[in-house]
């Protein structure tokens, strides 16, 4: 009986016996499945390094590039295959922690979606080419003799720091454009507006440690917004003793909402007026003085009361003075505002008036600190959020663009359908990718030009959120690339760079020896207790850090002119949270397995997408856990299955990031909805981000598909009685285990 | 003795199996039943006597295997290092005391000493070759675990070399083909032993050698 011809009674049949079987004599029938002799083969070294043993791993240092937080890792690497990441405790930014996300990235190193040569597009279908023919191509394209030039070209990325960012603007340089793009789906770009204009620094560093309260409006801090394995070490910190308080206040719960101690499901949009609900009770019940503030500022401050707050928010006047009550006793204190504050019209004001309880509560300094002036500018994090994608897709719109570049994002996933993008990039006459995958914007493309994984790559990082020790991270390759027909990022734009300033450029063979270059030229001050260039770059490469020191600075303090505003009830009957996850973010992570395969951590939803509302809103359409819905807005519906879970706002739906993908490989191609899809096109009224959490729409209940459920490890969201989590009220733990 | 244990050792009472422990064990009806239908499984694997083992405080593990020959790139013989010359077999195999595997030597270790002996033989100029090419042969592997199975050789020579007061060093070759084999009388190497569960077992059940699942299968 062969193994593929076994049926499932005789499976459980040899099961059966196996119980006893191989305890007694299955285990003496040789393997045939596994044992193998002269089947495999086996590669000696041809004159190993002496502390290089077959069998045992020796790790090396780089940086994660799985998102911008920019973490240090070390990797396991053995008979020169990297097998394990773990984090660097050597990097201030995380601290020798690292997440799923960072774990992961050997899966996009190893991921057999990945491409492995140059693609050209020829009547309509991609053919292989080599790289001298792609390079050809980019020549006749983008070259000089092209006759192109200034901003008939635009490059769209993802954040881009270090080196790669300092070669990025060179060649943006050297053809004479400005239109470089930096798009992230899921981003702090409001946020970054506010602490600009209210503290005079766009990154001011977030002290969790220092805090004593924080009250976070739809920050998930500790899971996808700022810095989060960095926000993570601290929050350790915070919760000891003594044990820091944390409220949030958003419209779907967030793993940050989740480890809270009070959860506030806040109604969508009128975070703002709750910020402004506990200043008026700061100032009625706790007298604080806010004399020195605007006029307009306390004006706005004294219109919410707590009956007219409590009716727009949704939230009671109880939880409110609760609320004002821990920030006014416990300081100091931190108030943050994310994504789910900031995606309405109206969000920069909602941001801000989050903004004016930290000045109010004397937070600036303390608990938000200076960023310090990171000593080298050029170096230093570009990053963006969707205005870029807006403002890309207006001038496509105005047909600016002759050759496009894409790295590192893909836009035609991330971009709403009203936006249109796919049909505005058909009119761009070249489009060229540089990419890993086989991704929804490189099927668009004309060139696709294949990336080594970061696993195989030079490059320098520097983290958008600095710790309180500034760093450069160094990224190595761990191993051999896969694929030769693969080029580093570095690599890539360095080619490019030779097309156009070859004398300039021409000196350096690869990204490496541009690197080496680069090093020998950075200031002798980071080169403290090293005796030679050689010496300087191996301690980069051996730490995976430069430590770039502290810098101290002061941060400003300006109220600006705002104007919270109730959310409009509009139209349809929901608004739509397009809630982002560590799992899968904004969907870059869809293509590894081992993401999809963890389950989130509210839903316990594997390999899919869901809609999440609250158990009376759900009752009202008529639905349980598990029916299918169809989600409708003004420009287009998607499909998928409910979720019923009580830390959600009535009046709002979740659905999250990640799935529907149309391509992009094996594991992420066809599976779940994008709720990105049907979001409309209202920007928020200061910055001109998207308004991703304004959109409104229509549920209503469809037949199930048959045979299509909702996977979800977990079985139920209550403990039933069984004491999995043992509690004790307040006046038992006084009593017995507090401070007498 | 855990209840496994006497469940396992409950096979050993059955004629025509040699019990190395010396242990004998009544069985309910129903698990000698079990017993008699896995005794018949085990008949059918070919024992043989094993070869008298001289290594002190050690039962070499049973059980033989006829296994097939391997074409290698360059026939390397096993015979003429470790028999005629009298090389120690960690000598080569250098990782073996140090890591789960032996290792194949790496080509820089046979050029060390063929860069000056035996230079006119045929698999000589062949090893030269690919040396010169820089290039390390593509030897098959002829003792293969599942990838379910952890082995490690550095715990074995521990505590039956090094551990071992009464073993000398020079002799390990005694130890290496309790699993190898005698591969002192061959040229390349082929599988004679069949490294299957139960072989492992029984030796680790005669040498007191650690019996949880997860010891192996982690």
């Amino acid at each position: 009986m062969s193994l593929d011809k076994m049926k499932r009674r005789e499976f459980l049949k040899v099961l059966g016996w196996g119980g006893v079987g191989t305890t007694l004599a299955g285990c003496d029938m040789p393997t045939t499945v596994t044992v193998q002799e002269g089947k495999e083969e086996v590669v000696a070294y041809l004159a190993p390094e002496e502390y290089v043993i077959p069998g045992i791993g020796v790790w090396y240092a780089t940086t994660c590039a799985q998102c911008g937080s920019g973490c240090g890792v070390h990797g396991r690497v053995r008979e020169g295959r990297v097998l394990k990441l773990e984090g660097n405790p050597e990097s201030q930014v995380n601290r020798g922690k690292l997440c799923p996300a960072g774990q992961a990235s050997l899966q996009a190193h190893y991921n057999p979606d990945r491409i492995t040569a140059p693609r050209v597009r020829r009547n309509g279908q991609f053919e292989q080419i080599s790289w001298e023919q792609a390079f050809a191509l980019l020549d006749e394209k983008a070259g000089p003799s092209s006759g192109l030039a200034g901003d008939r070209f635009a490059w769209v990325s993802d954040t881009v720091s270090g080196h790669q960012a300092v070669l990025l603007k060179a060649w943006m340089d050297a053809i004479g454009s400005r239109h470089h793009y930096v798009h992230e789906a899921v981003n702090d770009a409001v946020w970054r507006a506010v602490c600009r204009d209210m503290l005079g620094d766009e990154n001011p560093r977030l002290r969790v440690d220092k805090a004593r309260v924080i009250l976070s409006f739809g920050a998930d801090f500790l899971s996808t917004w700022g810095s989060p394995i960095h926000n993570s070490t601290q929050y350790s910190e915070f919760r000891t003793a003594p044990r820091g308080v944390l409220i949030q206040a958003e419209p779907k719960m967030t793993v940050t909402g989740a480890s809270a101690d009070l959860w506030v499901p806040v109604r969508p949009g009128a975070e703002g007026v709750l910020a402004l609900a506990i200043a008026n009770v700061l100032v009625s019940k706790h007298h604080r003085d806010i004399s020195s503030l605007p006029a307009e500022a306390q004006e706005q401050i004294r219109a919410y009361d707590l009956d007219n707050a409590a009716r727009i928010t949704g939230v009671t006047g109880e939880h409110i003075i609760r609320i004002a009550g821990l920030l006014n006793e416990r300081g100091p204190s931190l108030v943050l505002a994310g994504a789910s504050a900031a995606g309405h019209a109206r969000g920069y004001d909602s941001v801000a008036a989050a903004m004016l309880l930290n000045i109010m509560l004397g937070n600036v300094g303390k608990t938000l600190e200076s960023s310090a002036g990171f000593p080298f500018p050029q170096l230093a994090a570009k990053t963006g959020g969707n205005k870029e994608l807006l403002d890309f897709a207006a001038a496509l719109e105005s047909k600016s663009f002759d050759v496009v570049f894409f790295s590192g994002t893909n836009p035609v996933y991330t971009a709403p359908e009203a936006l249109k993008l796919k049909d505005k990039l058909a009119v761009v006459p070249f489009k060229v990718a540089f990419t890993q995958f086989d991704d929804e914007t490189a099927q668009q493309a004309d060139l696709v030009l294949p990336l080594r994984s970061a696993l195989e790559d030079w490059g320098t990082h520097v983290p958008a959120a600095q710790p309180e020790q500034m760093q450069i991270n160094m990224q190595q390759p761990l191993m051999e690339p896969l694929y030769p027909e693969t080029r580093g990022f570095g690599d890539a734009i360095l080619a490019l760079l030779k097309l156009r300033k070859a004398p300039q450029y021409s000196a350096y063979d690869d990204y490496y020896a541009y690197l080496r270059n680069a090093f020998a030229a950075l200031p002798a001050a980071l080169k403290l207790g090293t005796i030679s260039d050689q010496q300087f770059w191996t301690r980069a490469v051996q730490k995976g850090v430069i430590e770039v020191g502290a810098g101290r600075g002061n941060l400003a303090t300006r109220v600006v002119s705002f104007t919270v505003a109730e959310p409009a009830e509009e139209g349809r009957p929901f608004t739509l949270v397009p809630s982002a996850g560590a799992n899968l973010r904004d969907g870059r992570y869809a293509n590894l397995p081992w993401l999809q395969e963890v389950p989130d951590p509210i839903s316990k939803v594997v390999w899919d997408s869901w809609a999440e509302l609250h158990p009376s809103a759900a009752a009202k359409i008529g639905v349980k856990t598990g029916d299918r819905v169809r989600i409708e807005s003004e420009h287009g519906a998607i499909e998928a299955k409910v979720y019923i879970y009580k830390g959600m706002h009535p009046d709002a739906i979740a659905v999250p990031l990640g799935q529907g993908h149309e391509a992009y490989g094996r594991y992420a191609q066809g599976r779940g909805v994008n709720p990105l899809k049907i979001l409309g096109l209202a920007t928020e009224t200061k910055t001109g981000e998207l308004a991703n959490h304004a959109t409104r729409v229509q549920v209503t209940r469809i037949a199930d598909k048959a045979g299509d459920k909702l996977v979800k490890l977990g079985g139920s969201e209550v403990q039933l009685g069984r004491k999995l989590v043992a509690t004790v009220t307040a006046d038992v733990f006084a009593r017995t285990e507090g401070e007498a | 003795m855990s209840s496994t244990q006497r469940l396992f050792s409950g096979r050993w009472s059955f004629p025509g199996v040699r019990n190395p422990a010396g242990r004998r064990a009544g069985l309910p009806f129903a698990a000698g039943f079990l017993a008699l239908v896995t005794a018949l499984f085990v008949l059918c694997v070919p024992f043989t006597a094993t070869a008298g083992s001289t290594v002190p405080n050690a039962v070499p593990p049973e059980g033989t295997y006829a296994g097939k020959d391997v074409p290698q790139p360059i026939e390397f013989p096993h015979d003429i290092h470790a028999k005629i010359n009298g090389i120690n077999c960690m000598y080569c195999h250098t990782y073996a005391r140090r890591s789960k595997v032996a290792g194949i030597p790496p080509t820089s270790k046979c050029m060390g000493c063929h860069s000056v002996i035996a230079t006119d033989r045929p698999r000589i100029k062949q090893l030269t070759e690919y040396w010169e090419k820089r290039e390390p042969p593509h030897w098959l592997k002829v003792h293969d675990m599942p990838d379910f199975v952890h082995f490690t050789h550095e715990k074995h020579l521990k505590r039956f070399v090094f551990d071992n007061p009464n073993l000398p060093v020079e002799q390990v070759s005694e130890v290496c083909a309790f699993c190898h084999g005698d591969v002192k009388n061959m040229t390349v190497a082929k599988k004679e032993k069949p490294l299957t569960m139960g072989f492992c077992r029984r030796c680790h059940e005669a040498n007191n050698g650690p019996f949880d699942c997860w010891k192996c299968h982690k």
